[in-house]
């Protein structure tokens, strides 16, 4: 720990922290361009000059450069480090357009606050400028390419980081740009981060250009709700309407970045057909009319029939305080269970998770620092985004990285891929002599028992799945092999994606209620007369729709609380509006198990591009918000309960209840959050019996979740409908030659989750025996609800489309 | 006034020496004495007790610079010879390879037993077309010879040797971005620490070495420490120097000198005076990223230490002389120009500075210039100094002699209101 | 582009790149070949280099556009490169150029309407004892005056009319 003197103050800073991150400590911020915390230092800006007057290295330095030293003392103001930025920004501005005035980034523009700081004032430069072409880049990146300042963040960002491969530095001298080798789409699916690293006006977030200054805009800190990761957001808000979403630093999550669907799929918030009226029976109530009638009937269902009658379901798309306060509800009903998730074996196989976890889990920061990764059954594109960056991270470290998939790998890092379904592997690596599994070919072997060694010999080793894939079963094994790994003191962790940003925490709340196929049964037979769906969509994820949308009409009531327009909420008798995240405080427990808050960015509304028809301001004056009604599900379900509360009160009541969440008391959005303490369940570890394997003639289908629309969220978000995944059958090329199908053919597939004709893609990375599709929601495969593993399914020359 | 020829001792002008004369006149006999006879580490200590420094630019002691290098290490690792030389006002490797391309064959060779290296690089510049050619012969023929290849000599040291075309960029020569063009990357400049001795080519130990400096070293083996020593005129300096004398002199050619030669000799004996029986007014000592000397300086002898202690620096010895009628910030901006040009693109100061540096430079040939931006002009060099690498720095090398030497010229541009050399 | 170009330059660095341990190294040189044959490095040209190399194209198009004799925009059948570093231009390499523009009547930067010369400026070409000094091709010209200049043209003229390389 060297002490060294910053600016007549000390400080003492790990070994091999830099000056600048030194004076970070102190809060002192030198200026800088290029360095970026997680991008490191390259040099390249010379913007962070500070003068160091004594210690091992004299005279002016650059900052981010010189590592901290026992002794040193540095100034950051002495004339010639001061002088220096001077000149820096000076030589920077020379080029750079004075278009602040249209440009994006202004009021959030590193330079211009560098250019005010550093006192330049005045140009003095009376030559002309250099100009560039500008690229399209596709939907959601604008470049303006005369604003660079040559920092290189971005390719650093793009390609280093994110492991792009499809933007590059062009050029030399005083003609450097960045961008793609010809027009076109950014293909990384972290390519949004651009907007967030650039520290001018190059790549903004075209999806809002020349919609806000961020000084209009208000925003708070948020978790990102497109997946049960996590990550760390803040989402912007004006005029009532969701405008952008930009990266938040998580140090347990995700870093800085974020993927593309946490940053443009966040559209649904301003969805058009969005519920924002309480509904019941086809008419438009206000919320005392509809909450005291939908009571009444609840209660009388209740009275006549019992505590049974009445369904709860939710799902990981509500928070936790509103997961709670439908428990609530059920109890204030005599004691209705609630399912905590459509998809019966999503839910279980997070119910698994839960139970078993205990100290294994391991969040983002854990996968960065790991030195051994396997991936088994996980596809993070699909699932958790940023959990395939976080690999990278680890891999370029030096971690050694291995997958057990049958999906094309696509991942952002090389590894050693076994391309089979993981389940008999992990079986196997649970078991104690760890023998590879029967019916492997010898490479596959050499490879599984390289893997293994790898993994006992790491010193933090992780092993990620994804609960979709893996379901119940293959959760039970990857918790086996990684307890199977671990030794005392050494730990092998486990991070396994999750449906929502909230099944975690849901699945907490009600370990052992029963699934969605008991609640089916239930309404089937006539016990469940009620159901109330708090943002959840039965008919949409649940792998049987025909015999949800038969149960749903048998139902005498139906309530849906959402603030998306879900196909459920279409059938609704009753459907109450709530908030999106970014429109509440709330919380969500993420997919290792940490509790973290989030903060209402804006009150709801109806959007004043809506309401103003374009027009601005909207000339019609009225007391109210248009649009405002929606509340908080976890509200208006207390409302429900007839027991109304204050979230404060609830959260106090949920850490009263719930001991592992004690820490919602004090939890503040925009935290570090809370590491639930966790242990593994006393009970019996259940056998969950083998999935029904596929018949001969059958292959064995996979439906995922793609980036883009697969997920309800991202698939009501303008800004991601042009470029969500195309409806397409993926099979390996031997198979489809054997069924006589070529690329671009229509392929009729059948299977417990629907028929469809769809084009063929050929996909060689894919294994022998596998169909693969993604489901989108708006198309012939919005039926096929991801997380049923692998189901038989039959394919064949297809009809007309 | 003759001196001894070492490393032009075999050259005849207009003429490649072949395997077959470079034999005859004593050549490969350093590598046959050493390969096998002696150990690499005598042999790198030999070239330490020489005193022989880099014949790059930066003058570094090229002994010195082997003994940080992990010669015993496992693994691959690269010496690899840097013939970029795209610095203005130097060709002497062009004209050493041209002349005699087995020497460097052989140097490079000696220099790969010394360091327990077996895979070198020639990095040429895109436009020595005809060193390019003369390399590929004399490495083909000394393949076919055994000096280089699998077991040299019959000895277990084997030494493959590669000559690579760049395609054009001065700042290849730096050493790290060199490697980095050899890769195939973009070729910036690295940040050091690590040093290529520690991570190099394909991230392995590797030694970058000039021309000159490698063909030194055969003779150095050959005939020992002190006469290398021996060879310089003033204490403290070692070994000949190839001077390339280009500008306003009557003999424009390259000439192998004594380390510690006087510049007056240069100019008047070598150089043959300046043209039309003109004034010496300046030149550059050592290519241009060197500051001038003035005609007050023609009696400093042109070795490292006292040039650097006259303020400038020996650089790649071309010596380029201006006369008279010079306007020395037309000069400046040419150099400038040159150095801006040839930017990486990597850091500020050089990226925009050196554009910045040539517009005010420009400012004062066209008469727009007045005190503040001789002001500002003055302010330059110390940001600019800040760089990434040396490129950037090289450059401020003129900039600071224009200020220091000619700074009443730059007046006289202010208050005549333009060039008084009727330049721009 | 055309297929047989293409067939070339496979036929000739095949092999190399499979002896490679690190085939990227070969791009600059791969570059300088496919501009040999063509002239010039189409956008083609860039994506045959980098199909080979097993990168992607901007990996290519990140070293043809920072190097100065990559030629990524059509040029005529001589690139005259007229050097005006600190050597020449003590020795009147203004002269040389303007000369230069004259008699093909075209500006630094341009081609000729023929096609047959594109005037480019370089730096020093290390043929500062013969200042002035300008390469054609790989073909070095020294000590210029506006007559060798014009000897120069004519010659290279013919020589491009019968297709010699440059
Ligand atoms: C911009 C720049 C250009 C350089 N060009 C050359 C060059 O053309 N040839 C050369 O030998 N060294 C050149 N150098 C110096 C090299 O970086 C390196 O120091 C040298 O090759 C080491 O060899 P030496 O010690 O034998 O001189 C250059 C340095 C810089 C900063
Ligand atoms: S585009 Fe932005 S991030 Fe990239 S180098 Fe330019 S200023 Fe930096
Ligand atoms: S000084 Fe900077 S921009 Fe110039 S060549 Fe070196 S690294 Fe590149
Ligand atoms: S931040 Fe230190 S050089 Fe850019
Ligand atoms: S300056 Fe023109 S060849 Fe060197």
């Amino acid at each position: 720990m060297p002490t060294l003197t910053i600016d007549e103050r000390e400080v003492s800073v790990p070994a091999g922290a830099s000056v600048l991150e030194a004076a970070e400590a102190l809060g002192i911020t030198v200026p800088h361009f290029c360095y970026h915390k997680a991008l490191g230092a390259v040099g390249a800006c010379r913007l962070c000059a500070v003068e160091i007057q004594a210690g091992p290295q004299h005279g002016l330095r650059m900052a981010c450069l010189v590592e901290a030293r026992d002794g040193m003392v540095v100034s950051t103001t002495a004339p010639a480090a001061t002088g220096m930025r001077r000149a820096v920004i000076e030589y920077l501005m020379l080029n750079h357009p004075h278009d602040c005035p249209v440009c994006d980034e202004g009021g959030e523009c590193q330079l211009q606050d560098m250019t005010v700081a550093g006192g330049h004032g005045v140009r003095r430069y009376r030559g002309k400028k250099r100009t560039f072409p500008n690229q399209e880049l596709g939907p959601f990146v604008e470049q303006e390419m005369n604003r660079c300042i040559q920092c290189y963040r971005c390719v650093r960002t793009y390609r280093d980081y994110a492991g792009g491969h499809d933007f590059g530095v062009l050029g030399v001298r005083q003609r450097v740009a960045y961008g793609r080798f010809r027009p076109g789409r950014l293909e990384s699916p972290y390519s949004g981060n651009l907007v967030d690293v650039c520290p001018t006006g190059v790549f903004t977030d075209k999806t809002v250009r020349f919609r806000a200054r961020v000084w209009d805009m208000q925003c708070a800190p948020s978790v990102c709700p497109h997946c049960s990761l996590g990550c760390a957001t803040w989402p912007w808000a004006r005029y009532r309407e969701l405008l952008r979403v930009s990266g938040r630093e998580g140090p347990r999550t995700n870093g800085f970045f974020l993927c593309d669907r946490g940053r443009f799929g966040s559209g649904h918030a301003n969805h058009p057909d969005r519920p924002r009226t309480p509904r019941l029976d086809g008419r438009e109530l206000g919320w005392p009319e509809a909450l005291e009638a939908l009571r009444e009937r609840l209660t009388k269902l209740t009275w006549a029939h019992g505590p049974g009658a009445v369904g709860l379901l939710t799902s990981g798309r509500a928070s936790l305080e509103s997961a709670r306060a439908l428990g609530l509800l059920g109890q204030a009903l005599g004691g209705a269970p609630v399912v905590c998730e459509p998809h019966p074996r999503r839910d279980r196989a997070v119910r698994a998770l839960v139970a078993e976890l205990g100290q294994l889990g391991r969040d983002q920061e854990d996968v960065r620092q790991s030195d051994c990764l396997l991936l088994a059954g996980l596809d993070p594109e699909g699932e958790a985004p940023m959990l395939a960056l976080a690999a990278r991270q680890a891999v370029r470290r030096g971690a050694r990285a291995a997958v057990w998939d049958p999906r094309p790998d696509r991942l952002p890092f090389p590894a050693r891929r076994i391309a089979r379904l993981p389940e008999a592997l992990l079986e196997a690596l649970a078991r104690p002599d760890g023998r590879a599994p029967d019916g492997l070919e010898a490479a596959e072997r050499e490879s599984y028992a390289e893997t293994r060694a790898a993994l006992q010999a790491a010193e933090r080793p992780v092993l990620l799945g994804g609960a979709d894939l893996l379901g119940p079963r293959g959760v039970r094994l990857l918790l086996a092999a990684a307890r199977a790994l671990s030794r005392p003191g050494r730990a092998c962790g486990l991070s396994l994606a999750l449906p929502g940003p909230d099944s975690f925490g849901g699945a907490l709340l009600c370990p052992d209620g029963p699934d969605a196929d008991e609640l089916l049964a239930g309404i089937e037979a006539g016990r469940v007369r009620a159901l109330v769906c708090l943002e959840a969509d039965p008919l949409s994820e649940h792998p049987d729709p025909a015999r949800v949308a038969a149960a749903l009409g048998r139902l005498e009531l139906l309530v849906v609380l959402d603030h998306l327009p879900t196909a459920s909420a279409a059938r609704a008798h009753a459907v109450l509006p709530t908030t999106a995240a970014a429109e509440m405080d709330g919380a969500f427990v993420n997919h290792a198990g940490r509790l973290q808050g989030f903060a209402r960015v804006y009150s709801a509304g109806l959007p004043i591009r809506v309401t103003g028809q374009g027009a601005h301001p909207p000339r019609e004056f009225r007391p109210d918000t248009p649009g405002e009604l929606p509340q908080p599900g976890w509200a208006v379900l207390a409302a429900l309960a007839g027991e109304p509360v204050e979230l404060g009160e609830l959260r106090a009541e949920l850490a009263r209840s719930e001991p592992r969440l004690a820490g919602l008391a004090g939890l503040v959005a925009g935290g570090p959050g809370v590491q639930l303490a966790l242990e593994p369940s006393a009970r019996e570890r259940p056998d969950t019996p083998a999935e029904p394997g596929v018949a001969e003639g059958e292959l064995a289908l996979l439906s995922v979740e793609a980036l883009f629309g697969s997920e309800p969220l991202s698939a009501r978000a303008a800004p991601v409908a042009g470029v969500a995944s195309e409806d397409a059958l993926a099979l390996c090329p031997a198979d489809a030659a054997r069924l006589g199908l070529g690329e671009g053919e229509p392929a009729r597939l059948r299977s417990a989750l629907g028929e469809a004709v769809l084009p063929v893609r050929l996909a060689p990375g894919l294994a022998p025996g596998f169909a693969l599709v993604q489901r989108r929601f708006g198309g012939p495969l919005e039926g096929f609800a991801p997380g049923g593993g692998p189901i038989a399914c039959r394919i064949e020359k297809g009809g007309a489309r | 006034m003759s001196h001894p020829q070492v490393l032009f001792a075999r050259r005849r002008p207009g003429q490649t020496v072949s395997l077959e004369t470079y034999l005859q006149e004593g050549g490969y006999q350093a590598l046959g004495g050493a390969v096998g006879k002696q150990a690499p580490a005598a042999l790198r200590k030999l070239v330490l007790d020489s005193g022989l420094r880099g014949r790059g630019g930066a003058g570094f002691p090229t002994g010195q610079k082997w003994s940080f290098f992990p010669a015993d290490a496992p693994g691959p690792k690269y010496l690899v010879c840097n013939c970029d030389e795209m610095e203005p006002g130097t060709y002497k490797d062009r004209e050493l390879l041209v002349a005699d391309p087995h020497a460097l064959v052989e140097g490079m060779a000696l220099a790969a037993y010394a360091l327990g290296v077996t895979h070198g690089y020639v990095f040429v510049r895109y436009d020595y077309e005809d060193v390019f050619r003369a390399l590929e012969r004399a490495v083909a023929e000394a393949h076919g010879a055994g000096f280089l290849g699998e077991r040299i000599l019959g000895t277990d040291f084997g030494f493959e040797l590669h000559v690579h075309g760049s395609a054009g960029r001065y700042i290849l020569g730096e050493e790290t971005s060199l490697l980095n063009g050899l890769e195939g990357v973009r070729p910036n400049p690295r940040l050091r620490p690590p040093f290529p001795a520690q991570r190099g080519l394909f991230g392995r130990p590797t030694t970058v070495q000039n021309v000159e400096t490698l063909c030194n070293v055969p003779h150095i083996a050959l005939h020992g420490a002190e006469w290398f020593k021996g060879l310089a005129l003033t204490p403290g300096e070692a070994g000949t120097k190839l001077f390339g004398l280009s500008g306003h002199l009557n003999r424009t050619e390259c000439f192998e000198l004594p380390m510690g030669v006087p510049l007056r000799e240069v100019v008047e004996v070598h150089g043959g005076g300046v043209r039309q029986g003109r004034r010496f007014k300046a030149c550059l000592p050592g290519g241009a990223s060197t500051p001038y000397l003035t005609a007050a300086h023609l009696d400093v002898p042109m070795d490292f230490g006292n040039l650097d202690r006259a303020g400038s620096r020996l650089g790649t010895a071309g010596v380029t002389v201006f006369d008279e009628r010079t306007c020395m910030v037309a000069a400046t901006l040419n150099l400038l120009t040159f150095f801006a040009r040839e930017s990486c693109g990597w850091c500020t100061p050089c990226r925009d500075g050196l554009p910045y540096v040539c517009y005010l430079l420009e400012r004062f040939e066209r008469g727009q210039a007045g005190r503040e931006e001789l002001a500002l002009l003055k302010a330059q060099p110390a940001f600019i100094n800040q760089s990434f690498c040396a490129l950037a720095q090289g450059a401020m090398g003129p900039l600071e002699g224009l200020l220091r030497h000619f700074e009443q010229e730059l007046l006289d541009h202010v208050t005549r209101g333009g060039c008084p050399f009727g330049g721009a | 582009m055309d297929a047989k170009l293409e067939q070339d330059i496979r036929a000739e660095f095949e092999p190399q790149i499979r002896a490679c341990a690190h085939p990227q190294e070969l791009v600059v040189h791969l570059l300088r070949a496919i501009q040999r044959e063509h002239g010039w490095v189409p956008d083609e040209g860039v994506e045959l280099a980098a199909r080979l190399l097993g990168l992607q194209p901007i990996q290519v198009e990140e070293v043809a556009t920072f190097y100065d004799k990559i030629y990524r925009r059509p040029v005529g059948r001589r690139v005259i490169h007229v050097c005006d570093s600190i050597c020449c231009w003590s020795r009147g390499e203004q002269e040389i150029r303007a000369h230069l523009e004259a008699r093909l009547g075209i500006r630094l930067g341009e081609t000729t309407p023929d096609g047959v010369f594109t005037l480019l400026p370089t730096c020093c070409l290390g043929a500062c004892g013969r200042a002035p000094a300008m390469q054609v091709g790989f073909r070095l010209y020294g000590e210029l005056t506006p007559d060798r200049v014009d000897r120069i043209l004519d010659e290279e003229r013919r020589a491009a009319g019968q297709g010699d390389p440059p």
